[in-house]
């Protein structure tokens, strides 16, 4: 088989290309969503961020939450919903610099939200996401006193889908709880959570998601080779939403 | 046998109007013209669904699809089954407007369901 010169040097072209595009991301187009899925058991989606490249004021995670699962903003500080929010830490000798994060839903492998519910409405999935049932809350805000990360937000107005929101994503009624889902419609329709997606595409490449228990995975990989730690290891809750350079 | 002709003409288009007018699926399906199993004659009229056919037969969709909604429901939270075809979000593919679908039936037999506080549905 010969090849004249022009197609050798598209060849070569399009392999620079390809080498080119960030580990992890591939072009495809979007899928049709699936005729059925199902949980499969034995799964266990974690989130691994690296704090070094989380810069100050990108909010492209936040921004991209709010507008995948029409998380209202009320403008009350006290009462405004987060699913992910930046957290700065700063050291007060002024030693090292101060660093910021998204702090978001650990999805504990032994949840105190699930077991503080009196009604059963938060509870853990086959693939260890920690969902709130709409449902059957009842709004006693146990779950939010019982989460040492402050993962947790009463509905104290009633809300309304804003203009241009997400139609997938149900509005949650005034008097329940709620918190990430690490987008559980999303990840059942076999995409990454949005604030993933909007961190290695408009933001600092940052965040990585996937299934822990697959040795194959990149997060698992990561996970293993990098220094990688969570937020208070010490209350033994084994939480899925792992930081690097904290 | 000219003069005939406007009388034949007129007498067509007479049968045209009422009878058209007066059939069972024109432009609009009644609930009391569907087979036995739901409704009364003289329901509310609902607006024709766009699509061939729905996913289950009409006088079953009448009685239980509250029932099957609901049962999705707790299935699609927990278990994360998703059925494409029988999401409420599939039901609006057909029947694309609420207001001329869903609550047309729902006010004309007084029940209130809180479905729609938070699912969309146009």
């Amino acid at each position: 088989m010969t090849m004249d010169r022009r197609t050798v040097l598209g060849l070569g072209g399009a392999v620079a290309a390809g080498s080119l595009l960030a580990p992890g991301v591939y072009l495809v187009a979007a899928p049709k969503p699936p005729a059925r899925t199902e949980v499969k058991a034995g799964r266990r989606w974690a989130m691994l961020i690296d704090v070094n490249r989380c810069s100050p004021d990108c909010r492209a995670c936040t921004q991209a939450c709010r507008t995948e699962n029409n998380v209202p903003l009320f403008g009350d500080p006290e009462r405004d919903i987060h699913w992910i929010r930046k957290v700065e830490i700063r050291d007060k000798s002024h030693k090292r610099p101060s660093i910021t994060l998204p702090v978001l839903c650990n999805h504990c492998e032994h949840p105190p939200c699930k077991h503080v519910c009196p009604t059963a409405a938060t509870f853990q999935r086959q693939d260890g996401l920690v969902l709130v049932d709409m449902h059957r809350c009842i709004g006693c805000r146990y779950c939010i006193i019982a989460c040492p990360y402050k993962a947790r937000s009463l509905v104290y107005h009633e809300t309304h889908l804003p203009e241009g929101g997400n139609p997938k994503v149900p509005i949650r009624g005034k008097g329940v709880v709620e918190k990430c889902t690490f987008c559980v419609h999303r990840l059942d329709a076999g995409e990454e959570p949005a604030c993933v997606e909007a961190c290695n595409r408009d933001g600092d490449k940052g965040m990585i998601f996937g299934d822990l228990n697959d040795p194959e995975s990149t997060i698992a990989k990561r996970v293993l080779e990098a220094k990688t730690t969570t937020i208070r290891p010490d209350l033994g809750l084994g939480p899925q939403v792992y930081y690097k350079g904290l | 046998m000219a003069w005939f002709r406007p009388v034949v003409v007129a007498m067509a288009l007479l049968a045209v109007l009422f009878g058209g007018a007066g059939g069972p699926e024109a432009g609009a399906s009644s609930l009391g013209s569907g087979p036995p199993g739901g409704g009364s004659q003289g329901g509310p009229q609902l607006a024709k669904a766009k699509g061939d056919a729905c996913v289950k037969d009409r006088a079953w969709m009448r009685r239980n699809h509250m029932d099957f909604l609901k049962h999705r429901r707790d299935e699609t939270v927990r278990e994360g089954i998703r059925i494409r075809d029988e999401s409420l979000l599939n039901c609006q593919s057909c029947h694309t407007s609420r207001t001329e679908f869903c609550d047309r039936c729902h006010s004309f037999v007084g029940v209130q369901p809180d479905c729609f506080h938070c699912h969309n549905y146009k």
